[in-house]
């Protein structure tokens, strides 16, 4: 079964250049050069999987939160991986937070690519090495100053660390099933919980608090 | 300006009398002041009472005192709150104002220290100076605070002022410089590539990380590194930092053994190479890791000098310790790994 997905990027070499590199099993249905191009299409196509630049003209924003904002509320709910250049913690928090399900850079290749928007059309979330960096960071995994909130959402288990490490370390979904002897399966589960927390987390400063230390 | 602003400032300052008063009868309002508190001593000396006068006629005079001197700062806030220099605002008749303020309230005080205070003279010593403490410092208080707000006004200019100067100066140095080689560079494909992906490094750094000194942090000291190789072999390496320390020569030297793994990864292995630091209380990890091919640690030469001088013998000479995990076929990670504890 085809993945059908819609690009938004404003560079035009951009969206060439994604549409080009995805497997031929996704088919690019349609695509957005800003912040009302991207819901039009979004709405006249009705993708699996919207590829969305966090950085896009229009809107009030910064592009993607609105295009977020707009299309998230759509009936079937489309699913959005986050594709971008910047490194601001702000911004891949925010998107994530938002309701993306996964964060990858542009430098990304183009079967990891391929592979990533297949996992976010199957319901999975997609962490980047740097994202899950900024996870552990965030979530204090590795015995930063940031007080702990006795609640589950403000934690991390002992094993999603585990994964969110060997995601930073940049394993994939496969290599860390091998690794830590569970099912691709598990770890998908793992990580879903993560982007879970991560979407849900009452960290309201979250954002702002990994601005400040620039971390991802 | 919003409008609760500036009445709530005039009810803090004048409280008892400005509620109806337009605010260009400052003498009028002064004259009324004087009278009543007159009409206040003259009742309490006709009916006795004698103390009431030793400190009410001063703390009249005092408050007009008050009125006399703040008045003028007042209208010149409101005028226009950032400005810093004050005192180009007044004119003579603010400073006639604010000199027959300071007379008065000095007057008053004084005034109020001739009391005896029924000859109770302890309390007499401890209250006079308490007095003319508090009245000198309510004088200058508002001053002392429109001081404080102009000079950290001034500061905050100042610091604008030199931020866009240094952006300025490192766009200059920088992209203009590199945009300049890359256009002497235009039929040299592979120079253009490697200053283009230098360019976006440092400016990306620029823009988004902190600049901090490899000495104060071990995260910097580590992208540093991988960066010189990214240079030095045309690789794309990605760096992710969880946590950061100051960087001791045990780190350093944990740096160091990395970024000869990086450099073995970049030589041998195919991209992409990650890495990843994590600093903890107890230990300072780096894995370093490459995509293939692979090879079998057991069959290097053990004259090769690479993962076992370098890599492993670094690490152990600092109390730490690094680890070579591949096969053929598989890919390539080093795991570094340096105890903290002893630093401290």
């Amino acid at each position: 079964m085809s993945v059908r997905v819609v690009i938004v990027d404003d560079h035009d070499v951009i969206r060439v250049g994604v549409k080009e590199s995805l497997d031929g099993d996704i088919e690019v249905v349609g695509q957005g050069r800003d912040v009302e191009s991207a819901i039009e299409a979004v709405r006249a196509t009705a993708p699996d999987v919207v590829i969305l630049d966090v950085h896009l003209p229009g809107g009030s924003g910064g592009g993607a939160l609105d295009v977020l904002a707009q299309i998230l509320t759509d009936s079937p709910v489309p699913r959005v991986l986050a594709l971008s250049v910047s490194d601001a913690a702000d911004d891949v928090v925010a998107v994530v937070r938002a309701g993306a399900r996964g964060y990858v850079t542009k430098s990304i290749s183009g079967p990891e690519l391929s592979d990533a928007v297949r996992r976010v059309a199957g319901g999975d979330a997609v962490f980047s090495p740097r994202l899950a960096g900024f996870v552990l960071d965030a979530f204090n995994a590795a015995g930063g100053e940031v007080a702990h909130l006795d609640e589950d959402l403000d934690k991390l288990t002992e094993r999603e660390q585990e994964v969110m490490r060997l995601i930073a370390r940049g394993y994939t979904y496969r290599e860390v099933s091998e690794k830590l002897f569970i099912s691709i399966k598990t770890v998908e589960t793992h990580v879903g919980k993560v982007l879970h927390k991560l979407q849900l987390s009452n960290r309201h400063e979250l954002a702002r608090w990994a601005a400040q230390r620039r971390i991802v | 300006m919003c409008e609760d602003e500036p009445v709530s400032q005039s009810v803090r300052v004048v409280r008892p009398l400005r509620q109806d008063t337009p605010p260009s009868s400052w003498w009028r309002v002064l004259l009324g002041l004087l009278m009543l508190g007159m009409a206040a001593v003259l009742l309490a000396q006709r009916y006795g009472a004698d103390d009431l006068t030793a400190w009410m006629m001063p703390l009249a005079v005092f408050i007009a005192a008050l009125v006399l001197v703040w008045s003028p700062l007042e209208s010149a806030v409101q005028s226009d709150p950032r400005r810093p220099d004050v005192v180009s605002l007044f004119s003579r008749d603010a400073w006639a104002r604010v000199v027959l303020g300071v007379v008065l309230a000095i007057g008053s005080v004084a005034w109020f220290a001739q009391w005896d205070f029924n000859g109770q003279k302890l309390v007499r010593a401890l209250v006079v100076p308490v007095v003319a403490v508090a009245g000198v410092g309510l004088v200058l208080a508002p001053w002392w605070m429109r001081l404080l707000r102009q000079v950290s006004v001034e500061r905050e200019q100042r610091a604008r002022e030199f931020e866009r100067a240094e952006i300025a100066a490192h766009l200059h140095d920088s992209v203009l410089q590199t945009l300049t080689l890359i256009r002497a560079k235009a039929s040299d494909p592979d120079a253009v590539v490697r200053l283009a992906r230098s360019q976006e490094r440092d400016l990306r750094s620029y823009l988004y990380q902190e600049r901090r000194s490899p000495a104060d942090s071990v995260a910097a000291t580590l992208t540093q590194a991988m960066s010189e190789v990214e240079d030095a072999h045309g690789v794309e390496i990605s760096v992710v930092n969880v946590g950061d320390a100051p960087t001791t020569p045990a780190l350093a030297a944990a740096v160091r053994a990395a970024r000869e793994a990086a450099t073995n990864a970049a030589r041998h292995g195919h991209e992409p190479i990650t890495v990843y630091a994590e600093v903890t209380d107890a230990r300072y990890d780096v894995y370093v890791r490459d995509a293939g091919p692979g090879f079998s640690p057991e069959a290097v030469d053990s004259d090769r000098a690479g993962i076992r001088h370098s890599i492993v013998g670094r690490a152990e000479r600092h109390g730490g310790t690094a680890t070579v995990t591949s096969a053929p076929g598989k890919r390539t990670e080093v795991a570094i790994s340096m105890p903290r504890k002893e630093q401290r």
